[in-house]
């Protein structure tokens, strides 16, 4: 009964600070989706209007085309760092003169702001100035310009993120890999499988969880992209790489647009959620239900 | 020993005795004053631009000296600026002292009663009021920064109008000249119209990729995803054509359509915009990505023979050699206009082009209203206006016109100061409308949209009138 006590006692600090920073203002958000509310409107103060704000988010153009190239986004960028992260946590299993100087700096960009992440992208590819369209154009003969070409501009946030984010993948792959016990690989070599079947049969299975968990924390992560891409396209061009997180930020900080803001922040983290729980049926489910 | 020399002797011991004698009553003023105050922080929030940076970097450790108030000063994006002023402001946090006002948000913070009354302020306690203090020493800029009452809401710390750079030396070649004269039949000279203006970026567009391509005719602020460029267009452009506040009539229920009142989707607003789509064409390839910073940079850089310009990087390009390529190179003059624009400007009618600026300004919600008031007024005075000028090329008390550095560096900007000065009258800051943020994020995705071809530019046009009217009824303004 002690113990039971000390321990609510001990957790009191994180669950207050979990009420008012979490669980409140997320109740807060759902209150403001319900009104009409743009501090510089003439009528400045917050007037409920039931789910007009949610019935807008259906017929709202721009938010849709920006959920459309979000989910593009995400699919590339997720399944490129997830491809690129396995290979990479592959070959740092084996040992090669530098290894440890290489693992280091492949991770380096994850302690990096996305801000600055930003901005070390943007001075890149610049046109005429930056060293990737210079590159191109004289490697090439390709001319890349992230402000007028909407396939480029895509592309390079692609890039971008799985430059940014991969070293996560790969050192979360790598602790998967690491933790495997060797006998069932023996066991199959033994056996003739061959470096495919091993990979498709054993290694992979044995490393789902970890794999999956990679998979909903980078899709979490990219769905609400915002300060990377903010800094390197501002959206653009046009609006191919206003991408949800980035849509969000402009109408509600700088249109100061909160009510209809929240409704779409709601919708998104219900999107979310419920693209994680397709995953977790698709991928998870079956194999508890095998393992049953 | 002469008479007039000892009478000379005297007035100059007497200037100078008087001088100090000043110098001591004005740190006696400051220090007195702030006692109550003595350890205050004081924070401010601002833009990341020349004139900020002194604040930061000069005026606040002095004012500190004196004083006892540490003033903090965060300077960083434009955007980042607004969002944390305003969240600030209107959650009523009370993180800061102090926030840079631009002039075309002004209207909207008074009409939220975001701002404190600086001259009530100082009315309400005199003991704060600096003998070097005086708002009739300010420039007619800082009647942006007035309320319904007459009182000033904002103390000015920049001013700039956004002029039209042309490269001297180039402009000056005679090989360029007689070129230009063979392809056009004209004289090579500042555009003062629009068609002047495309001919001399064509002419050196042409020349620039003849020989090297490194040079282009024009600056253009195309970025593809930034409010900087739809700026360019309303507050550029748009002026030059005759269509001044954004095209919206705001005396005729902030009518934007043609057939309602407005000018948002007139001929002339269409004419602009090609306009505009032409120089971005004739512009270097960075131009896509470039709000008002790049293309000060891409003008320094050497990579353009004209463009529009930001007045508070004017000083800079003509100036310092250690970011500038073209020092002493740089000339500066009207924007090219269609007929008539002058005379209206003139009859105070319209306005060739924007004048830009801020303020900074107290918060309601500040928990030091006292010592930040303190701040202001320092910064305010005559006397730290010169070096902060030359600095920054940035006017926002009269008396600064007359100081000996500035003429000295007005030489070097070919009559910045003097065309600041004598034309400002010319140039107007944004329109005052408290919507103005909102009906930007509400109209810019259409412009860019335009600019990367995805809409042509009559249909962008009429859908930016219909979005303004639409945005402006929904918003609660039109009815």
């Amino acid at each position: 009964m002690h113990s039971k006590r000390l321990g609510w006692l001990l957790l009191a600090p994180t669950m207050i600070i979990l009420f008012f920073f979490g669980v409140v203002p997320f109740f807060y958000v759902i209150w403001v989706s319900f009104h009409q509310w743009n501090p510089f409107a003439a009528n400045p103060g917050k007037i409920f209007n039931w789910a007009a704000n949610y019935r807008q988010v259906v017929f709202d153009a721009q938010l849709l085309a920006s959920l459309g190239v979000t989910f593009a986004f995400v699919f590339f960028a997720v399944v490129s760092e997830l491809v690129l992260g396995y290979l990479l946590a592959q070959a740092f299993m084996k040992d090669f003169p530098g290894k440890a100087f290489f693992r280091t700096i492949h991770t380096l960009p994850l302690i990096m702001a996305p801000i600055i992440v930003g901005s070390i992208w943007k001075l890149m590819t610049t046109p005429s100035i930056g060293i990737i369209p210079n590159l191109l154009q004289s490697w090439f003969g390709y001319n890349l310009n992230i402000g007028q070409s909407a396939l480029a501009a895509f592309t390079v946030t692609v890039v971008m993120d799985v430059w940014h984010w991969t070293p996560l993948v790969t050192l979360s792959l790598i602790a998967a890999l690491v933790s495997l016990p060797p006998d069932p690989f023996e066991q199959a070599q033994i056996d003739g499988a061959g470096k495919r079947q091993i990979f498709w049969h054993i290694t992979l299975p044995m490393i789902a969880p970890a794999v999956v968990a990679t998979v909903f924390i980078r899709l979490m992560d990219a769905l609400r992209t915002v300060d990377e891409v903010l800094m390197l396209t501002g959206g653009g061009p046009g609006s191919a790489t206003r991408y949800i997180g980035v849509h969000i930020f402009k109408e509600v900080f700088p249109r100061t647009n909160y009510g209809y803001g929240s409704a779409i922040s709601v919708v998104v983290l219900y999107l979310t959620i419920v693209i994680c729980w397709l995953l977790y049926v698709g991928l998870i489910a079956p194999r508890n239900t095998k393992k049953g | 020993m002469s008479f007039a020399y000892k009478l000379g002797t005297s007035a100059i011991a007497f200037a100078v005795t008087a001088g100090m004698a000043h110098a001591q009553d004005a740190a006696a003023f400051w220090a007195e004053a702030a006692k109550p105050y003595e350890g205050t922080v004081l924070h401010g929030v601002t833009e990341s631009t020349p004139p900020s940076n002194y604040i930061k970097d000069v005026l606040a450790p002095q004012f500190e000296e004196l004083t006892g108030i540490r003033v903090d000063i965060e300077t960083t994006s434009w955007d980042q600026m607004y969002d944390k002023a305003i969240k600030d402001m209107e959650a009523g946090t009370g993180i800061y002292d102090m926030v840079y006002i631009e002039q075309d948000i002004v209207y909207a913070y008074l009409s939220r009663d975001f701002l404190t009354d600086t001259t009530q302020l100082l009315v309400d306690n005199p003991a704060l009021k600096s003998p070097n203090y005086d708002e009739g020493h300010f420039t007619s800029f800082a009647e942006s920064f007035r309320g319904d009452n007459g009182n000033l809401f904002g103390i000015p710390v920049e001013a700039f109008i956004k002029t039209y750079l042309y490269r001297t030396d180039l402009f000056n070649d005679p090989a360029h000249q007689a070129a230009y004269k063979e392809k056009t039949g004209k004289d090579l000279a500042p555009a003062t119209t629009h068609e002047d203006y495309l001919a001399i970026a064509e002419y050196f567009t042409e020349w620039g990729q003849a020989n090297g391509g490194e040079l282009w005719g024009t600056t253009s602020q195309s970025h593809t995803g930034h409010p900087a460029s739809w700026y360019e267009y309303v507050e550029t452009v748009l002026p030059t054509f005759g269509i001044y506040n954004w095209g919206i009539d705001a005396g005729n229920n902030y009518a934007a359509k043609v057939e309602n009142g407005g000018k948002m989707d007139s001929p002339e607003a269409k004419a602009a915009m090609k306009y505009a789509l032409q120089l971005r064409d004739l512009a270097p390839p960075e131009s896509v990505q470039s709000t008002w910073t790049e293309t000060a940079t891409t003008m320094a850089a050497g990579r353009a023979a004209q463009g529009m310009i930001y007045g508070e990087n004017t000083a800079w390009i003509a100036s310092d050699e250690n970011q500038s390529r073209v020092v002493g190179n740089i000339g500066v003059a009207l924007p090219p206009l269609s007929e008539g624009v002058l005379a209206q400007a003139e009859a105070g009618e319209g306005y060739v082009g924007y004048y830009d600026g801020g303020a900074f300004g107290i918060p309601i919600t500040s928990k030091n209203k006292e010592a930040a008031m303190l701040f202001l007024e320092f910064i305010a005075q005559d006397e730290v206006q010169p070096d902060w000028a030359v600095a920054g090329s940035r006017i926002t008390n009269t008396a600064t016109y007359d100081d000996p550095k500035v003429q000295e560096l007005d030489g070097k900007l070919n009559g910045y100061f003097t065309m600041l000065k004598d034309d400002g009258r010319l140039y107007a800051g944004a329109p005052p409308y408290p919507f103005h943020a909102q009906l930007r994020e509400a109209l810019a995705p259409i412009y860019y949209q335009i600019l990367t071809g995805q809409i042509d530019p009559d249909t962008g046009v009429d859908q930016m009138a219909q979005k303004a009217e639409d945005e402006l009824s929904a918003l609660g303004y039109r009815q």
